[in-house]
């Protein structure tokens, strides 16, 4: 039997499909601290509430989350700029350094955290919940994925090439990378700084809830789901380089192909020691990550 | 207040409260022990991170390797020994990592410290499954709760005074300029790399040590208890809210956020973390400079110099 | 007069009424104190399997006009806090309610970790104490004269397991299991039980609670072809095992998840998908009387219903109690003894402690058929006979 060509096959394209899904996690994340240095930790429970939504979306009305999406990308959009207004936007200016902004932010961020995590709670109770949808399972060169993973995997890859599209042909896209290069210069050549942060705040939010929206086909949802996204997440940016979009698509498929060529060729229990191994060692001898600018 | 000075109060305080045992029920007990706790870890993490500004997320892993010499040796060892091994393989540990890390900076520092704590948790347990065959340990010859409390008190003491020795060293003068300007200090002749590595290391003794004190507690313990990021988590938040760059700020922080998240606990059975979540949001939009602000507005002038920036440094300049 | 007149039937009725409210007078509500999970990792199983039963029960009791004490009802007042998932926590919280609040009796918390935190305590200020989510022979081993587990424990579970299988004539098997206490001990419950009956174990693999994919190891044991697939699993994994299975195609005639297989989040998620899988399950409507009422009760009260499995122990637990308050009271000494010496009637059959453990609850195993998860094995419990092979996924 050909065991060992196919094999190796299957481990690939898994790996890349579990990369993808990591990928889609972080990119918004991404987003927001490459613009803003705002590491904002409460980045998956953003994921967890579009989860929700999705959920009752489905379970209550039957409408596909594929649908529900756009509802949840507007949803979300506007939750973020509600929170940046009331938020992010007086650490923004009030700031003396951008470490005094980063550190300032890292707090608000769990201070959202609890909040959102506790009205989850309250609303919805710590029960898991789920449903399944699009599961059968779809022949790929001879190995079998679910199809809800490969949805994932191609908006994962969709979502970052429409970003680097947007990013680098835009005049939108090149505002936002001016602002990233020098924000003071920005302001000097008349970008709207305060229309922008919002955005881009707002677009990060509204990425993560879609993520969370297209993750609630394929796992359980509860409201503690939240905190071990935002860990992938920024372990993929930091892993890719901070701020840096094509970075954290490579950089989460890294960590997918890691995983899975790991985990077979030893145990899954060493998938958690390989992980981080990889990451601690990526940044011993790449301090900025693996492509950063 | 001078390090001579300081060392001394906390010498007195110490004695002040080596006395709970004997006046305080068992609940109050432990919540002292909770408080003492947090005040330990979060003045030896504001030692290191307070003037460098290189934020630490790591203290789950120092506290949780404290754990664990305790859980594999205290039934052997004498209970003094566990302790202070406990911070001695944190403090190696963290020497050996920061030889390999500390050359990274501001958030890919804090990322990789987080990732370190998971790492060693999970090496932890996957050592202990595949030579112990087992995950977790029962803690069953364990000192009494007056001994752990005072043991407690004794880190969180020691935390104190030698955060108040290093502050007025020439280890805390080479941090703070660490933390001013990092090149501008090496170009004036410090060893920058050293002081980073000796800062990192004594901050990881005590957080090691408490570690080791405190995981008797809870008689059995595992790799997802002790190495609980959420230690890690609160420890940079009290310390942060108290005025990391102070040395009373974050003891004042660490006695009052776990009193007041222990009230608020009992009295809002499901909504605590809501409460405390909002609170938080308002305090840091405004009241930036920490709590350690409130008491700086009443002296500007007397205000020691390194006081005035930091993580928290409040916004007056 | 008039003002007199009314003024003398005031403090005419005032006088009658301070004669007659001593009779009325209640007696002090019998406090019952825990702390459990509401929030944190704790907290989807806490609030499946356990609080709710606590709420239920102590709802039922005081609408029957309260707890029977000695022959005197007295309400029961439920003092609960939520421990956060965190250890010290839980520990803190039961020193408050046993030695600052001293309250009459006490419910334990969720989960073995708990557990053993709360073990010295009790033992120290004498609560008896009857826990339905703690597993461990460390536990047991322990010895505390105050604490009675309910559960069954790993070695019988998986006896009831390999006993299954050889009546089905499976040969092999391929087993995962998850990084934690419960799965390293009950895997090797498992590995002397099928070595007791000459089953095979063709591979053996572990993972960490958490794993987002379990495909790679699926698809190799797909290649070796079991009999059987026995996963010693938690709920996140129970449910991803399930599901990448149907995906990589893996058919084995016996696919066995363990923890989670109750919760009745496992058949809304997976819909027909679970028709045939086998797990851990102690009971269901149609395993007695009392079972279905409280069903249908836990139904109307929360809109969901309760576990197959550590649901109704926790149930039988609050029945032990209740039965126990009833013949001694509120002395805690006497309810200890009583608890140890007794044979109880409740709602998962006889149980009877040894040395702290229940030891007439056999293993059982469970399948899901048609929506409901039937025993199916001892036959003499079974509420169904055993679907054998499993039907391919759907």
């Amino acid at each position: 039997m050909e065991i060992g060509r196919t094999l190796w096959l299957d481990l690939t394209l898994a790996g890349l499909i579990t990369g993808g899904m990591y990928a889609l996690v972080a990119v918004g994340l991404n987003l927001q601290y490459g613009l803003m240095r705002v590491m904002n930790i409460a980045h998956g429970e953003f994921l967890m509430v579009g989860a929700y939504l999705a959920y009752w979306a489905y379970t209550l009305t039957g409408v596909s989350p594929l649908l529900t999406l756009p509802a949840v990308f507007v949803a979300l959009f506007l939750i973020g700029l509600l929170v940046f207004r009331l938020c992010f936007r007086r650490i923004a200016r009030a700031s003396p350094s951008v470490e005094v902004l980063e550190a300032r932010s890292l707090l608000v961020g769990f201070g959202l955290m609890f909040l959102i995590q506790n009205g989850a709670y309250l609303a919805w109770g710590a029960d898991l919940r789920g449903y399944e949808y699009l599961a059968r399972p779809v022949e790929i060169a001879g190995a079998r994925f679910g199809a809800n993973r490969l949805v994932v995997f191609a908006f994962a890859v969709g979502v970052s090439v429409v970003l680097l599209a947007l990013l680098r042909f835009t005049l939108f896209g090149k505002a936002v990378r001016a602002m990233m290069q020098s924000p003071r210069g920005a302001q000097l050549v008349g970008i709207d700084v305060g229309l922008l942060h919002p955005v881009v705040f707002g677009v990060g939010l509204a990425l993560a809830g879609v993520a969370g929206a297209l993750l609630s086909m394929i796992y359980e949802i509860s409201p503690a789901m939240g905190e071990p996204y935002t860990v992938t997440a920024l372990i993929v940016i930091t892993l890719g380089g901070l701020g840096s979009a094509p970075g954290s698509l490579l950089g989460g498929l890294l960590l997918g192909l890691v995983e899975t060529y790991g985990t077979h060729v030893s145990n899954p229990s060493m998938k958690m020691l390989l992980s981080y191994g990889v990451f601690v060692l990526v940044l011993i001898l790449r301090p900025r990550g693996l492509f950063a600018r | 207040m001078s390090a001579a000075r300081a060392v001394v109060a906390t010498g007195a305080a110490a004695l002040v409260l080596a006395a709970a045992p004997w006046l305080l029920s068992d609940f109050l007990l432990s919540l002292t022990v909770a408080c003492l706790m947090y005040a330990g870890l979060a003045v030896s993490w504001a030692m290191f991170s307070g003037p460098t500004h290189y934020l630490s997320l790591a203290t789950a892993a120092f506290f949780g390797l404290g754990a664990y010499v305790t859980a594999w040796g205290v039934a052997t060892l004498p209970w003094a020994l566990c302790v202070a091994g406990g911070g001695l393989v944190a403090a190696v540990f963290a020497a050996l990592v920061g030889a390999a890390v500390l050359h990274l900076r501001g958030a890919y520092f804090a990322v990789l410290t987080f990732g370190l704590g998971e790492l060693v948790r999970h090496a932890i347990t996957y050592f202990e499954k595949s030579y112990f065959r087992t995950v977790g340990r029962v803690l069953t010859k364990t000192p009494d709760a007056t001994t752990v409390y005072l043991t407690v008190l004794g880190v969180a003491a020691a935390a104190v005074a030698v955060a108040a020795v290093v502050r007025a060293s020439r280890l805390g003068l080479a941090l703070r300029g660490i933390g001013g300007d990092e090149e501008r200090a090496q170009t004036l002749g410090v060893s920058t790399r050293r002081m980073k590595i000796a800062g990192f290391a004594l901050s990881a003794f005590f957080a090691g040590a408490m570690g080791a004190a405190v995981a008797v507690r809870w008689t059995y313990i595992d790799p997802p208890a002790v190495f609980n990021p959420f230690i890690g988590l609160q420890t940079v938040l009290i310390a942060m809210v108290g005025g990391a760059a102070t040395l009373g700020g974050p003891l004042a922080s660490a006695v009052v956020f776990s009193l007041f998240t222990e009230f608020l606990r009992l009295r809002f059975p499901y909504a605590f973390l809501l409460v405390l979540g909002t609170l938080l949001i308002v305090l840091v939009l405004y009241l930036p400079g920490g709590l350690a602000s409130l008491v700086e507005r009443r002296r500007p002038a007397a205000a020691a110099g390194g006081a005035a920036r930091g993580a928290g440094g409040p916004t007056r300049g | 007069m008039t003002i007199s007149r009314w003024a003398r039937i005031a403090v005419a009725t005032v006088l009658v009424a301070l004669t007659v409210t001593p009779a009325l007078a209640q007696d002090p509500p019998v406090r019952i104190g825990y702390a459990i999970a509401r929030t944190g990792p704790w907290a989807a199983g806490s609030q499946v399997t356990q609080e709710p039963n606590y709420l239920l029960w102590a709802e039922q009791v005081n609408a029957a006009g309260g707890l029977n004490v000695q022959g005197k009802r007295r309400k029961v007042e439920l003092i609960g806090f939520d421990d956060r998932s965190e250890t010290d926590t839980v520990v803190r919280t039961f020193e408050k309610l046993m030695g600052s609040d001293k309250v009459d009796l006490i419910l334990p918390p969720w989960g073995t970790g708990a557990n053993f935190a709360v073990m010295p305590l009790i033992q120290k200020y004498g609560y008896p104490m009857l826990a339905p989510t703690a597993t461990g022979r460390k536990l047991i081993e322990m010895k505390n004269p105050f604490f009675f587990a309910l559960l069954q424990q790993p070695d019988r579970i998986m006896g009831a397991l390999a006993d299954f299988l050889a009546a089905k004539g499976a040969k092999t098997a391929a087993v995962i299991y998850v990084d934690e206490l419960f799965g390293l001990e009950t895997v090797g419950a498992l590995e002397t039980a099928l070595k007791a009956k000459g089953i095979e174990i063709v591979d053996k693999k572990s993972y960490p609670l958490g794993v987002k994919d379990l495909s790679p190891v699926l698809r190799d044991f797909k290649a070796k072809n079991p009999d059987a697939f026995l996963g010693i699993t938690y709920p996140p994994d129970t449910f991803l095992a399930t599901a990448q299975a149907k995906e990589v195609g893996f058919n084995p005639k016996v696919f066995y998840v363990a923890v989670g297989s109750a919760f009745p989040v496992y058949k809304q998620r997976m819909g027909e998908t679970i028709e045939g899988v086998t797990g851990i399950g102690t009971w269901n409507p149609k395993t007695g009387g009392p079972a279905k009422a409280y069903f249908d009760a836990h139904v109307a009260k929360f809109q969901k219903e309760p576990d197959r499995w550590a649901s109704a122990h926790a149930w039988a637990g609050l029945q032990i109690l209740q039965q126990s308050v009833e013949k001694v009271g509120l002395d805690r000494k006497a309810i200890r003894d009583h608890i140890a010496a007794t044979e109880f009637e409740t709602i998962v059959g006889k149980i009877r402690f040894k040395d702290g453990e229940n030891v007439t609850t056999p293993g059982i195993v469970s399948q899901w058929q048609k929506g409901e998860f039937e025993v199916v094995w001892p036959t003499d419990r079974a509420t169904a006979p055993a679907l054998f092979p499993k039907p391919v996924w759907k």
